[in-house]
């Protein structure tokens, strides 16, 4: 360990925003510490594939560390019990009706929220290992410019919507950085829509990585409409033709940086077998090949300490549970910190750091911002079925997506619903079903034991099954015409979707974190639109509907459609955003950083992660996060 | 250099690492094998009703397997087979589900001597009379076709209850992490297990090749 005197800035967390900043500031030969509270990188990925293999559940957190698994791959609760977990963190397999049972979930759900509504599961997780979120599916879309400006564009939306301190203009360059950085594949023709400007002679560091038969499908089914099909959606002008368009992606369409092309292992989530796809270790291990970057894992963060007068960070204190016999305590100093952990982690330190009860409300907490405007994509999925008569569409092939619906995530509609986003799976029914056991698997079992949880097998829900050619005809035909679609919806920043401490403690002693959380009727709306959208895409595709909720599905909310009651519910996107917001530094009790991520409290202090989005948008977030990341590393780099 | 050396040399270096790859998998799926085959030893069989039949009960369960799943024998197990799974399968079963295992073999050997030919019709048949039977058979096709272990007792409750109005989760055990990524169902699927694939950047553009190129065919490539 190098001397504490010695270390310019001490990074906790080495996922995408950490492992960037560390990888710029070590380019720069500065002393770089970073405390991971997870594991290290492994030096192959073969354990982690073998985990993935053998898992019973094929969940994002299926292929890493620490394993949700038995010997046999089936979930352990006792590996997971989330008091004796040194780092916990939260997986999808206890989002069940455990959902607020702190004994099973590492998250600490609370049924009621601060304003009285009753509060629905949080449904997004994340890992807590070297490199961070690794499960991600590879999508570098942009925000549209309107993304960061909802208060002026839409006077009408909900109050807490708000400006970002910075618009697309400003962040465009680091876009650009970002996009070379994590090596992402799209066509720039393509990705001009809704405002999204390039430099003239600006190209994407790879081609685009071709659309699924699946996705033109979908486009052919969307030409061609009659105004009074999409007066619903509320733009300024019933689109006749709603485009469909690749989707931007960190996934090599040629070989890049040594890494190879991708060959469409249909495994984006959790794990790509050749790291077609970008993921923050290969940034973390470029960092560590620098002389002046060390990373300490399995040293968890506990607590950031303040010098006398409160302005600025002097240290942090930290436990390492991994490298001995013992929990070691210790402390760091630096000249600058960076808290990286996540937009549950990160709030959950500042609050834990009270500073023997000189900071009650915790650091970098003066606005009592901090863990509030809790954020996700609610993900509304609906899923379908062509006629036998009907080409198939060979599913379960190529990335897990390719290509979406872009072009409606803005328009005045804003003022009165949420903007939704649209995937195209190239999947088939293999993670909607994922409640009833996930296909293949769902459907199979259906046709072998005569029985029709799918839906698919009506005529044979007699018990009798099927063997032989017969169930190999009948196979074929229905999984290569599975399709479905997911709209990720942009979510209200509600002050009281929180993120606090819990009376429940983690194997270091340390509090869980603490959520409450529920959907605004404006996001509802954007859910109910979706599913506008969705039967009118069924309609034309003519296929037929399979969407089901679970009667048990915690998530699950009833709304109003043309007089009909629907049954609706959401899954998590994996976006964890909002929680130490950013806003004018003129106005610092508003938010927690300014557009540098800077805290508005203490001056050498960074706070970095989607956590600082003061609005959600629709797109995936890693982009501009990654880009936000560069941004403040550049300030960093001055300043040290 | 030129782009066009860099690109040969990234290709070159991709190659390579392949061909290591390649050669752990199959050396990590040998050494499998070879354990199972010593694993064999130790199994039996009540095969005393057909004490004098010709057919071992290898070749009993190869064909009883192949009418089941609708995959040929040849395809399932290979002459030259470094999967092996054919093995881990009839172990697997032996040690899970022995006396409903033996009846299915006899059913097999016992109309395989009577009529190859019909065989496959005529064992089906058979051992859709009786639940031990029945049910353990679609614990077979499963195994075959998805790598996982779905027990016959709750494939039996399933069908027990297909008229509950929340669909009943069934509990498996992946076989193996090879049992998974050699699935049939993907095949069947004109796909590839997600995760395990030998096709190339872009494929997922075009059409699959026919279905009989994955399951029936010997050259099995889908591209």
């Amino acid at each position: 360990m190098m001397a504490d005197e010695n270390v310019d800035v001490v990074i906790v967390g080495s996922g995408f925003a950490g492992a960037l900043i560390a990888n710029e500031l070590a380019k720069l030969g500065k002393r770089v510490v970073i405390l991971e509270a997870g594991d290290g990188i492994p030096t192959d990925i073969n354990k982690y594939m073998e985990r993935f293999y053998k898992a019973a559940a094929k969940v994002p957190e299926s292929p890493y560390t620490p394993t949700l698994f038995d010997k046999d791959g089936q979930f352990s609760p006792e590996a997971n019990d989330p008091s004796r977990m040194p780092a916990g963190r939260p997986t999808v397999l206890t989002i069940t009706e455990d959902w607020a049972n702190p004994q099973k979930s590492y998250l600490v759900h609370d049924k009621k929220k601060d304003d009285g509504q009753l509060a629905t599961p949080f449904a997004s997780t994340y890992d807590r290992i070297a490199g961070g979120t690794s499960h991600w599916l590879g999508t570098c879309l942009r925000f549209v410019p309107a993304d960061f400006e909802m208060r002026k564009r839409y006077p009408n939306c909900p109050k807490e919507f708000v400006n970002w301190p910075i618009n697309y203009n400003e962040v465009e360059r680091h876009y650009r950085k970002a996009e070379e950085e994590l090596g992402v594949s799209a066509d720039i023709v393509e990705q001009k829509y809704l405002g999204i400007t390039f430099p003239p002679d600006y190209r994407y560091p790879m081609p685009r990585i071709p659309e699924s038969l699946t996705d033109r499908a979908v486009r052919r089914a969307l030409q061609n409409l009659k105004p009074a099909e999409t007066w619903f959606l509320g733009m300024s002008r019933p689109p006749t033709d709603i485009p469909v368009r690749g989707v931007p992606a960190a996934r090599n369409s040629q070989p890049y940086r040594n890494r190879r092309a991708c060959a469409g292992n249909t495994n984006c989530i959790p794990i790509c077998p050749i790291q077609a796809k970008y993921d923050p270790t290969i940034t973390l291990n470029e960092a560590l090949n620098h002389k002046s970057v060390t990373m300490m894992k399995n040293t968890v963060a506990k607590e950031v300490i303040l010098d006398g007068d409160l302005r600025r960070v002097t240290q942090i204190d930290y436990i390492d549970y991994g490298t001995g016999p013992t929990q070691k305590t210790g402390s760091i100093k630096a000249k600058i910190f960076v808290i990286a952990a996540n937009a549950i982690e990160t709030p959950r330190l500042l609050l834990m750091s009270q500073n023997a009860g000189r900071k009650p409300e915790g650091v970098a907490n003066s606005s009592g911002m901090v863990g509030r405007h809790l954020m996700d994509h609610p993900y509304y999925v609906g899923w379908g079925l062509l006629p036998k008569e009907a080409k198939p569409l060979y599913p379960y092939r190529g990335p897990l997506i390719t290509s979406g619906i872009a072009d409606l995530c803005d328009g005045p509609f804003r003022n009165e619903r949420a903007a939704f986003r649209v995937d195209i799976g190239n999947e088939g029914w293999n993670f909607v079903v994922a409640g009833t056991g996930g296909d293949p698997d769902l459907t199979t079992i259906d046709f072998v034991n005569g029985v029709n949880r799918s839906g698919v097998n009506p005529d044979g829900n007699t018990g009798e099954g099927m063997f032989g050619k017969n169930l190999v005809d009948k196979l074929n035909e229905t999984i290569t015409r599975q399709f479905r679609v997911g709209f990720l919806v942009e979510q209200t920043p509600d002050p009281d979707n929180r993120v606090t401490l819990s009376n429940f403690r983690d194997g270091l002693g340390l509090p869980r974190p603490k959520i409450a959380y529920s959907l605004s009727p404006y996001t509802k709306r954007g859910i109910v639109a979706a599913k506008q959208l969705q039967d009118l895409l069924f309609t034309k595709m003519g296929a037929k509907d399979h969407t089901t909720v679970l009667p048990i599905d915690p998530t699950l909310f009833e709304e109003e459609i043309n007089g009909q009651r629907v049954q609706l519910n959401y899954v998590g996107a994996g976006h964890i955003m909002g929680t130490y917001r950013m806003g004018p530094k003129d106005k610092p009790k508003e938010s927690v950083v300014d557009s540098f991520q800077r805290s508005h409290d203490h001056d050498n202090l960074y706070l970095v992660g989607s956590g600082t989005f003061p609005t959600g948008a629709t797109a995936n977030p890693t982009l501009t996060l990654a880009a936000l990341a560069l941004r403040t590393a550049e300030q960093i780099a001055k300043r040290v | 250099m030129s782009d066009l050396t860099r690109r040969e040399r990234a290709q070159q270096a991709q190659s390579a690492a392949e061909d290591d790859h390649a050669s752990r998998l199959t050396r990590r799926t040998m050494l499998a094998g070879v354990a199972a085959t010593t694993a064999i030893v130790t199994v039996s069989v009540d095969t005393s009703s057909v004490a004098q039949s010709p057919i071992s009960d290898m070749e009993a369960f190869t064909q009883l397997s192949a009418a089941l799943t609708g995959i040929p024998a040849g395809k399932l197990a290979p002459a030259t087979d470094s999967i092996g799974l054919r093995q881990d399968y009839f172990n697997w079963l032996n040690e899970k589900e022995p006396t409903a295992f033996a009846s299915l073999l006899n059913i097999a050997k016992t109309r395989i001597t009577e009529n190859k030919d019909t065989a496959p019709q005529t064992m089906i048949d058979e051992l859709r009379i009786n639940d031990n039977t029945n049910f353990l058979a679609r614990s077979i096709v499963l195994m075959w076709y998805l790598g996982s272990w779905y027990s016959p007792a709750n494939l039996k409750r399933l069908v027990d209850e297909k008229s509950s109005r929340v669909p009943v989760f069934v509990p498996h055990t992946v076989i193996s992490p090879k049992a998974y990524t050699q699935g049939w169902a993907w095949r069947i699927a004109q796909a590839h297990p997600m995760g395990y694939s030998d096709m190339q950047f872009g494929y997922w553009a075009r059409e699959p090749a026919p279905i009989e190129d994955f399951i029936s065919r010997t050259a099995a490539k889908g591209t």
